[in-house]
């Protein structure tokens, strides 16, 4: 909890980027989120914590509408970007996802060269207009994962070669080559070695100049060392959502106390 | 009766078993930590042994005893009436045989009565050994087997080894079986290349197939036995065939796996493998019957002439025939693809066809190239659409409305036709052989083909 690289009077400036409320979330006739509210911030980095199973993942689906992957997946409510609502009729999701980057829980890279890999999301979306400019977005992408020194004598091999915690920096890299504005990050540092994690919430602190960053995380340290705001989510329900400071200091509720002593979880 | 003494030999194998079994327990003195192995593999190893030795003896003496019987008899006919022809000795063993068992012999006198005698004693005594040989070996390994049971007899390695030998015999079977067919199949290449002057060139680059209509003396005209005609012919049906299969087939796969919701997917995919379950001459009636007049009308409507058997006519129905194979192979390969890639993909606001058309199938590739590569075999080895809608006629064409014949479609022709087998056999053999050197080259590069991506992708 030491660290704390904001201030207070940063967060005054910000504008709401998304903005949910009253979303329920079901799997046929599991209720997985429960009338939850939440604003993300522009500029910021806002951390969910809940122990596991608490609907971290499901809402942060909810965000760039992965969950319309899940056949038995319902969703409810209301979730505005920018003042549109993005379960709109008019909104196409897969734009939306395009604004909306995510990297997983589970490194998932493609069956493709590391170079392809990253060259994906550009290549789709035409961000590019030839292969200088793509190289160049390819090896920024790299760098900012920090996975460039490993990777750049081998762009042309397998992506899946790669170890575990190489290949989350590289699903990393994949995200932010496609230029989101807001990018999910589903626990995407419990594959890393501390000196990759340590790189990883650097590049998520610099991240936060151009987008607003939402992170899942089980590391109370991490979510207190990258995260101005913080929401804690205990089945289903969100419980606590604040500056981080004050969640790790003094938060208002009991459950949170006990979650971020260790009490439970 | 010969179904009877297996049965014997295996109730014997069943009751040393028991024995065995229970003579472990006794020595083990109602301890079984005592025993090296439980008492169920000292059982085991008995009747494993008794069931080996028993059948074993019963089928050597079934193959050895008419055979022996044969030789003996044939001995004595030689010694009573020397100098005669193989017919004549032939007859004269099958007239033997036919006064024994009261049959209808062709002639009967003195020395054929004598040798019926002599072959009815001999039936009799190989009747009692096939009887008693086998039961005797049985019950003998059995006693032994039960005598080795001990507290320290290594009854379950011994058992397991018997069984691992067991499992090799039986590979060793399908690998013989493999390498007899093959050689088989070379001898009477090398047979019929021999009876056309070693002129194999003209074989593999000739264009005139005949090759019945030049025998003389038993020895083939060179000329007539091009087979590029019937390759083309089995080529030029392939490529119609996978141009209507593979489309269709990985398409209906793909829409399966991706689009289809789980209420359509789960009888849609059973209806497409009852479709693989037609049999093929159903498929053959239906070109012929059906798609060969509706091909030919279309196409003298829009002014072609078309033959009525056509080879665009087969190579379509045998398509049809083909797809089931590679839509059902192929939508097991794609919903492999984890879920996690797909994910990965709409993630990065890929639509469905990017995440198909990049993520998704080049991680299936491997699967789908094996799936083609099977289709290929089994549209270049398929006989009863090409017999019935593809044309007798060699005719060396790569016009999908002429009739064409197949190199299947020869061989069923010179197999089944009136010319005397021995003759018909060799370019029946080598065409075979030819095609089975070409599905095994398909099938060799499909596996490399295979084995190059999975290094890349896994
Ligand atoms: N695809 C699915 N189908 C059915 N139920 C699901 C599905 N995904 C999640 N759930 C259920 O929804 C609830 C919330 O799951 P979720 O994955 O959001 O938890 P989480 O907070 O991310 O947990 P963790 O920290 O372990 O990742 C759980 O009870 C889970 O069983
Ligand atoms: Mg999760």
């Amino acid at each position: 909890m030491t660290n704390m690289r904001m201030t207070e009077q940063d967060l005054g400036v910000r504008e709401n980027k998304i903005e949910a409320r009253g979303v329920d979330v079901f799997y046929a006739d599991t209720h997985a989120i429960k009338a939850v509210d939440v604003d993300i911030l522009d500029n910021t980095v806002t951390s969910f914590i809940g122990p596991s199973g608490c609907g971290k993942s499901t809402f942060l689906r909810c965000l760039n509408r992965m969950n319309d992957t899940i056949p038995i997946c319902r969703v409810t409510g209301d979730i505005r970007m920018d003042g549109n609502d993005i379960y709109d009729r008019s909104i196409d999701p897969v734009q939306l996802r395009a604004r909306v980057g995510m990297v997983f829980q589970k490194p998932n890279p493609f069956p493709k060269s590391i170079y392809d890999n990253v060259a994906y999301g550009p290549r789709i979306h035409g961000l590019v207009r030839d292969k200088a400019e793509l190289d160049e977005v390819v090896e920024k992408s790299l760098r900012k994962a920090s996975i460039w020194e490993e990777a750049k004598d081998r762009l042309d091999q397998p992506g899946t070669g790669l170890s575990g915690g190489q290949q989350q920096r590289l699903c990393i890299a994949r995200a932010i080559a496609t230029a989101p504005e807001v990018l999910l990050m589903d626990e995407p540092c419990s594959a890393l070695d501390p000196i990759a994690t340590a790189k990883i919430e650097e590049l998520i602190d610099d991240l936060r100049t151009s987008f607003s960053v939402v992170i899942v995380t089980h590391s109370m340290q991490q979510a207190a060392r990258v995260s101005q705001k913080t929401a804690f989510f205990h089945l289903g329900n969100l419980v606590e959502y604040g500056d981080t400071q004050k969640i790790f200091t003094n938060p208002e509720d009991q459950r949170t106390q006990d979650y971020i002593t260790g009490r439970f979880g | 009766m010969p179904g009877l003494i297996i049965l014997a030999i295996l109730a014997i194998a069943a009751v040393f078993f028991s024995l065995s079994r229970a003579r472990a327990l006794n020595v083990s003195g109602g301890q079984l930590s005592n025993l090296h192995s439980r008492p169920f593999y000292h059982g085991l190893y008995s009747l494993l042994w008794v069931a080996i030795i028993g059948l074993g003896v019963f089928l050597t003496v079934l193959f050895l005893g008419s055979n022996l019987i044969n030789m003996l008899l044939l001995g004595e006919a030689r010694e009573a009436f020397p100098d005669g022809s193989t017919i004549e000795y032939q007859l004269l063993m099958n007239d033997a045989r036919a006064i024994a068992s009261g049959g209808i012999p062709s002639r009967v006198d003195t020395l054929r009565e004598a040798l019926a005698g002599k072959y009815a004693t001999l039936e009799n005594i190989y009747a009692m050994s096939l009887l008693i040989l086998p039961a005797a070996a049985a019950l003998l390994t059995g006693a032994v087997t039960l005598r080795q049971v001990d507290v320290n007899w290594r009854a379950r390695n011994r058992a397991e080894r018997v069984i691992r030998f067991i499992l090799l015999g039986a590979a060793v079977i399908a690998v013989l079986t493999t390498i007899g067919i093959v050689l088989s199949l070379i001898f009477e290449t090398l047979n019929f290349f021999n009876n056309i002057g070693w002129r194999v060139d003209k074989y593999l680059f000739g264009t005139r197939w005949s090759p019945l209509s030049g025998v003389h003396d038993g020895s083939m005209d060179a000329d007539k036995v091009g087979a590029i005609p019937l390759f083309a012919g089995t080529f030029l049906i392939t490529i119609i065939a996978m141009l209507v299969a593979v489309p269709v087939g990985l398409f209906a796969a793909i829409y399966l796996s991706d689009y289809a919701s789980p209420k359509v997917r789960a009888w849609a995919k059973p209806m497409l493998e009852i479709l693989a379950g037609v049999p093929t001459v159903v498929y053959g009636f239906f070109a012929a019957i059906t798609v060969a007049p509706f091909i030919r009308r279309t196409g003298e409507s829009l002014g072609l002439s078309v033959a009525s058997e056509s080879a665009l006519a087969a190579g379509v129905v045998m398509g049809i025939m083909i797809i089931p194979f590679i839509s059902s192979l192929s939508d097991d390969v794609i919903n492999a693809v984890p879920q996690s890639l797909r994910d990965g993909s709409y993630g990065l606001g890929a639509t469905k066809a990017e995440t198909i058309r990049q993520v998704v199938l080049p991680a299936a590739l491997p699967g789908i190239v094996s799936a083609v590569l099977l289709g290929i075999s089994r549209a270049v080895g398929e006989t009863m659409i090409v017999v019935m809608a593809a044309g007798q006629g060699a005719n060396l064409t790569l016009n999908p409305l002429e009739a064409v014949t197949t190199v299947t479609v020869q061989i069923v022709m010179l197999i089944t036709g009136d010319t005397e087998a021995s003759t018909a056999a060799g370019p029946a053999f080598t065409l075979g052989f030819t095609l089975f050197c070409i599905t095994l080259v398909l099938n060799v590069i499909a596996l490399r083909v295979v084995r190059k991506y999975r290094e890349l992708y896994d």
